[in-house]
């Protein structure tokens, strides 16, 4: 009887095409997305944009930076003459990940001579360029670390005479006996990171989050709903809707709009929060909010009618709902920021309505950009919303024929 | 002045890519008329009902309702009760007629009046502000009915309004249409209950493989069909035997259901019938004497067109 059972089960799966992807299909590509992600920031290859200013004109500094450009694990982008400002704009459009400031001799024991310019959002990118940037001087440039090494031990110790040899060994040993070597703290490392745009990093990824999480659930949502269709069309709604002046596309376009308004309080909500606990300021660009909101909303909302109206059963249309989602919000970067992916699939990621929504959000609150700069993000959405739902409109009114 | 007919078709014919579902249909259905429309699964019922409501372009011929030919909005004189509960579950009943009056194209000040008339006709007053997810099976069949004819058309199409109720919520629903047939509409019913349709149709077809045969009143077409004649039907007391079969096949009888009832029409009297059993050997516990109805004409119909179709009776 057990068997029997089992029988019955294993029949529903082999003839239910949506379950057998999402049972053996989805759970691959999901585990693909991720280890290429997280393969990548572990391995030597950490496909990071990297922009450089080299303020210093030394030999040393001119063949650090040529290390730098040679090193597999960076990109080097933007023009080969950069100065900090230029450098910290590239990081604040997000056109680069991380910042790299040559400022001084890297013999120099003043000051770091390095400087890491990093968004408050990616400061774990930042401890990753600094330690590849270390590890880097240290591989391909020995000699300049063992002269800045050279330069501290004869701050310490001066000159190599009887006397000093006994005050080298009586400074090792009391920096044995402390926890904090007094030599450690006056000499500064080699490199230093610094924030670019706000202080607070926890600001950055709220706001991040806070688009990213939106969108996710616009999807989810606006698919769910739209789910109805099916029903609708299954028992003969539509077809009595169908006669009346309106017409199929009544149904369609309803639709459209009720799951529009749906996402936009959806959304509304998550800002809410986000303002009054984490003080993402809303209400100062509420304006530029409400267009990227109306156009996420519509977006997926267009989206959901044309996977709907495509779908024969709800149950299909539930499994390409969930397929959809998580795709595009895993590569989206609705579950791990863009910028720790790989190169191939950020440019993927970019054809997903989950970047267009956080890159506008998190454009407009945290980089203060302005509409010109978010409008390719919402023409993309809007244009989402168009092409879906047309396509829900001629496949819903084609269904009636059949 | 005289008011046209509901519906009326011409020479209609319909085509799913090459296949041709539909052909040479030609049929009329008068304002306060309830026309049966019978036929076997795949018959073409479906693709009629879609050609009516425009939504499929017939290859030939045409379709007027309330005499101007079929367009969109012409169409809004149809009313449609699909198979199907097509009602919002979630909605009350007065939610649902007032969604469905909106959609119908009516104000919403036309929609309180229609729900005011159409509750009177369907009798729904006393559920009103009830889900419909709650309602017995003869409750949601009246719904789905009031529901298509809040914009007053001219003609209904009942497909299958009785499916799955009881006795008494039968009763009730062929209350409701007759009353609307009264009310002037031209009702289109398609149905496989045979019994029913004879109590409730003035005029009935038959739509097989396509092509509708033999139309009229159904007393007229079962007088023209069986004239003098009757039906027997026996009840054997065992299943029969291949000899058994032989002679009832040779009387005329066929089988109606499972192996021990048959049936046959005939103008022989009862008794000799009974007695030439008797002589056979044949076993009866039960002989049944009726009038031909509206099921045996469909038989015989399909018979003369596909001797295949004799296993399944609508």
């Amino acid at each position: 009887m057990i068997l029997a059972m089992l029988r019955v089960m294993t029949l529903g799966l082999l003839r239910d095409r949506g379950a057998l992807v999402l049972a053996f299909v989805l759970p691959p590509a999901i585990f693909v997305i991720f280890a290429s992600i997280f393969s990548g920031t572990t391995s030597d290859k950490l496909d990071l944009k990297i922009a450089i200013a080299n303020l210093s004109s030394t030999p040393a500094s001119q063949r650090l930076e040529e290390a730098l450009r040679k090193e597999p694990a960076f990109e080097v982008i933007g023009a080969l003459r950069l100065n900090r400002a230029e450098v910290e704009s590239l990081v604040k459009q997000g056109a680069a990940d991380v910042g790299l400031v040559i400022r001084g001799e890297i013999d120099d024991t003043g000051a770091a001579p390095l400087e890491v310019l990093v968004e408050p959002s990616k400061l774990m990118v930042g401890s990753i360029v600094s330690g590849r940037v270390q590890e880097l001087v240290a591989r391909r440039l020995p000699d300049l670390l063992l002269s800045r090494t050279a330069i501290t031990l004869k701050r310490v110790v001066r000159t190599f005479t009887p006397e000093q040899s006994a005050r080298l060994a009586a400074a090792i040993e009391a920096a044995a006996l402390v926890s904090e070597p007094q030599a450690a703290t006056h000499a500064p490392g080699l490199v230093t990171t610094a924030s670019v745009g706000s202080s607070e990093s926890s600001g950055a990824t709220v706001t991040y989050y806070a688009g990213a999480v939106a969108i996710l659930f616009l999807l989810f949502a606006s698919l769910q709903s739209a789910a109805i269709l099916i029903e609708e069309r299954n028992t003969g709604i539509i077809d009595r809707i169908a006669i009346g002046p309106g017409g199929s596309a009544v149904v369609v376009l309803g639709k459209l709009m009720f799951l529009t308004v749906q996402g936009i309080m959806q959304v509304g909500l998550i800002f809410i929060v986000a303002q009054l606990m984490y003080e993402v300021d809303v209400t100062r660009r509420l304006d530029l909010w409400m267009l990227i909101t109306v156009a996420a909303a519509l977006g997926a909302s267009g989206l959901a009618l044309a996977v709907v109206t495509a779908c024969t059963t709800k149950q299909q249309a539930q499994t390409v709902s969930t397929f959809v989602v998580l795709i595009c919000s895993a590569v989206g970067g609705s579950m791990v920021p863009r910028f720790m992916m790989p190169e191939f699939l950020q440019t993927i990621g970019r054809f997903t309505p989950n970047t267009w929504a956080i890159e506008a959000y998190y454009g407009v609150f945290w980089r203060q950009e302005t509409l010109s700069d978010v409008i390719p993000e919402i023409v993309s959405l809007v244009a989402m919303a168009v092409v879906g739902t047309a396509c829900a409109l001629v496949v819903s009114r084609r269904r009636l024929r059949f | 002045m005289e008011i046209p007919a509901a519906l009326e078709i011409h020479d209609l014919s319909a085509c799913y890519g090459d296949r041709e579902i539909l052909r040479r249909i030609n049929m009329r259905i008068e304002r306060g008329e309830i026309f049966g429309l019978f036929g076997q699964n795949g018959a073409g019922k479906t693709t009629l009902i879609r050609a009516i409501c425009g939504r499929l372009k017939p290859r030939k011929g045409t379709i007027m309702i309330s005499g101007q030919a079929i367009r969109h909005g012409v169409v809004r004189q149809i009313g449609l009760v699909p198979q199907e509960i097509a009602l919002y579950q979630h909605l009350t009943i007065l939610e649902n007629l007032q969604v469905f009056g909106r959609l119908s194209g009516l104000s919403a000040a036309a929609t309180k009046d229609a729900i005011i008339e159409v509750i009177k006709h369907t009798a729904l007053a006393d559920r009103l502000h009830e889900r419909v997810e709650v309602l017995s099976g003869g409750w949601k069949r009246r719904v789905n009915i009031a529901a298509a004819i809040l914009h007053r058309p001219a003609l209904l199409i009942l497909d299958e309004p009785m499916v799955g109720v009881d006795i008494e919520a039968r009763i009730t629903l062929q209350n409701v249409i007759l009353n609307l047939r009264d009310s002037g509409v031209g009702i289109l019913l398609i149905t496989h209950d045979l019994q029913q349709a004879e109590t409730l149709c003035t005029q009935v077809g038959f739509l097989h493989q396509g092509v509708i045969g033999p139309q009229g009143a159904p007393r007229a077409l079962l007088d023209l069909a069986f004239d003098g004649q009757h039906e027997i039907i026996i009840v054997s007391e065992q299943p029969v035997s291949a000899t058994d079969e032989a002679v009832l096949r040779g009387r005329g009888f066929s089988p109606v259901e499972g192996g021990q009832c048959w049936s046959v029409i005939s103008n022989s009297p009862l008794q000799e019938i009974t007695e030439h059993l008797e002589q056979s050997g044949i076993a009866t516990k039960e002989i049944r004497f009726r009038k031909p109805g509206l099921d045996s004409l469909f038989l015989r119909l399909a018979d003369q067109s596909d001797t295949g179709l004799r296993g399944s009776r609508p």
